[in-house]
């Protein structure tokens, strides 16, 4: 009869564990979610902002210095790429990792000393954005310099905006894959309580 | 009080003094304004305009209807009226008249140069190009490797060509330097309209000194603020500046130096005139500062009608009709991107 107890008590505590797993994973699901959906939302905001500096700086400096017909068809090297690596996840399966490498060029092999900007979802590494603005700065007016090396500060905070919605884009990428990989884990469990 | 021009000005004149003061009766006016604020398309602001003189420039044009095709058609009554008004102008007038579009021939100049260099199509950057600044050999620009070409196969024979001899130089052509030479071909150009005004004397000359001394100083302020934290050195950026206007000489030597917008603000505030521009900022913000200048120029142009019997007003009505096809393109941009809330930011009304 002790015995009988025992079991009966290993077995609720392991109904107990199993729910709090799966609440665990909703929970984590839940929240990717939640942060998905304000990305999202920051993003489109971040956007319209860009495109009103932008059309400010057209007023300003007139069409001719601000169209599409100035920018440069030249080969040369991105100025920022993204990079695709596997992370592994809780040791069982891996997920997409997006990292953003900003104003770093390849030409002049200074890759290394490029702003890079890790965004996993588990552990944020974020350059301290004075730092990062002082050292990427020559990077920044270059890629500006298409539209002449004298341009309005409206144009330069259009450039701000539209690389906070590049980085806000690789957030929500990165989220979305944190997302899958919950929803997936959260229908496991289900799946494996109803069978 | 200037010289006996009531009694000779109306012989070659009189008739483009009327019709200037008749476009002038033209300009859209604050109800229009309004009216185009609240409008929710462009559709809307097409068939707001269509009451207006823009109506036959624009009824033409099908849906949807872009931002930069309203700038295009308005851009043509502007272009009409003026060659309207060169074809019947006598000396000296009509070169008055083209001192006008110089500015708009710089542009252009640099347009094809700098897309040239980016490995742009020749036709796709003269479609861009203000129609006011054209000229036969345009399109050749795009053969020149450096300025002393530039200068040699096609500029020699524009009227360009004088305002060429600070910047000839043998370098390639890169960003920095075509930066460099749109600035000093401008001071040229302003130094030179500013001399020919001052040539025909009388109340041409006193008005239209305090409009481009007024130009030439905000040109100042521009080049400085834009070229903060740039490459440009302190002696690049002061000889960029032109040799006349309020700010000529010692505002200009502490402008030079600037290295902040707050340091801007302390020079200009010296000056009484450009006291009343910078109390409408906050400190540190230079965002507003393109629409106090532009509300100051208006201001001033309108003055220009006040007298009469001077080319003042021709040159005040090219300049508020650009005026207002800007504030057209504003209110544009914010209809299309659903902004309207921010339509004021940057629209001057004209009367």
């Amino acid at each position: 009869m002790m015995e009988d107890q025992e079991e009966k008590g290993n077995a609720e505590n392991g109904i107990g564990r199993q729910k709090q797993v799966k609440d665990e994973y909703l929970l984590q699901f839940l929240d990717s979610l939640d942060g998905y959906l304000t990305l999202l939302d920051s993003l489109s905001s971040t956007l319209s902002q860009g495109w009103l500096e932008l059309a400010s700086a057209r007023h300003a400096m007139g069409a001719s210095r601000i169209n599409g017909a100035l920018l440069d068809l030249k080969v040369h090297a991105a100025a920022t790429s993204l990079k695709v690596s596997e992370q592994d996840v809780d040791s069982m399966e891996s997920q997409p990792c997006f990292t953003l490498c900003k104003w770093a060029s390849s030409d002049n092999g200074e890759r290394s000393s490029g702003e890079e900007k890790s965004l996993s979802p588990q552990l944020r590494h974020r350059n301290n954005s004075q730092l990062s603005g002082i050292i990427s700065s020559p990077q920044r007016q270059k890629s500006l310099s298409v539209f002449g090396v004298l341009v309005s500060p409206k144009l330069r905070s259009a450039q701000l905006s539209f690389e906070r919605a590049l980085e806000t884009l690789v957030e929500i990428a990165n989220l979305h894959t944190t997302m899958l990989s919950m929803f997936e884990q959260v229908h496991k469990e289900l799946e494996n309580t109803n069978g | 009080m200037y010289g006996f021009e009531a009694m000779t000005f109306n012989i070659h004149g009189g008739y483009l003094e009327a019709i200037v003061r008749g476009y002038r009766a033209g300009l859209l006016t604050a109800a229009d304004y309004n009216n185009l604020c609240q409008c929710e398309t462009l559709d809307d602001i097409k068939m707001h305009l269509s009451a207006t003189e823009y109506g036959p420039y624009l009824q033409n044009e099908p849906s949807p209807l872009h931002t930069t095709t309203i700038v295009e058609k308005c851009t043509l009554k502007l272009v009409d009226e003026y060659k309207h008004m060169l074809c019947q102008a006598t000396e000296p007038l009509s070169t008055f008249l083209e001192y006008i579009t110089y500015g708009h021939m710089i542009d252009n100049v640099v347009l094809i140069v700098t897309g040239t260099l980016h490995e742009r199509d020749v036709q796709e950057l003269l479609e861009k190009c203000h129609p006011l600044g054209m000229f036969d050999s345009i399109a050749t620009l795009a053969v020149a490797q450096n300025m002393r070409e530039l200068y040699r196969l096609v500029l020699v024979d524009t009227p360009l060509a004088p305002y060429f001899s600070e910047c000839i130089t043998s370098e390639d052509l890169d960003d920095m330097n075509i930066e460099i030479m749109r600035n000093t071909l401008y001071k040229a150009y302003l130094e030179d309209f500013y001399k020919f005004c001052q040539k025909l004397g009388g109340a041409t000359a006193e008005i239209m000194s305090d409009l481009l001394a007024f130009e030439a100083d905000r040109r100042a302020v521009n080049i400085t603020i834009n070229s903060i934290g740039t490459e440009l050195t302190r002696d690049d950026r002061r000889k960029l500046y032109s040799n006349f206007g309020l700010l000529y000489p010692y505002g200009h030597e502490e402008l030079a130096v600037c290295e902040d917008i707050d340091q801007v603000r302390g020079v200009m505030e010296k000056y009484p005139p450009y006291q009343s521009i910078f109390s409408k900022l906050s400190y540190g913000e230079s965002q507003m500062l393109d629409k106090a200048f532009y509300e100051e120029e208006v201001k001033r142009l309108c003055l220009a009608f006040e007298q009469q019997f001077h080319y003042g007003v021709f040159f005040a009505y090219m300049r508020l009709r650009e005026q207002e096809i800007r504030n057209l393109m504003w209110i544009s941009e914010c209809v299309a991107q659903n902004q309207k809330s921010r339509v004021h930011d940057s629209v001057v009304f004209i009367f």
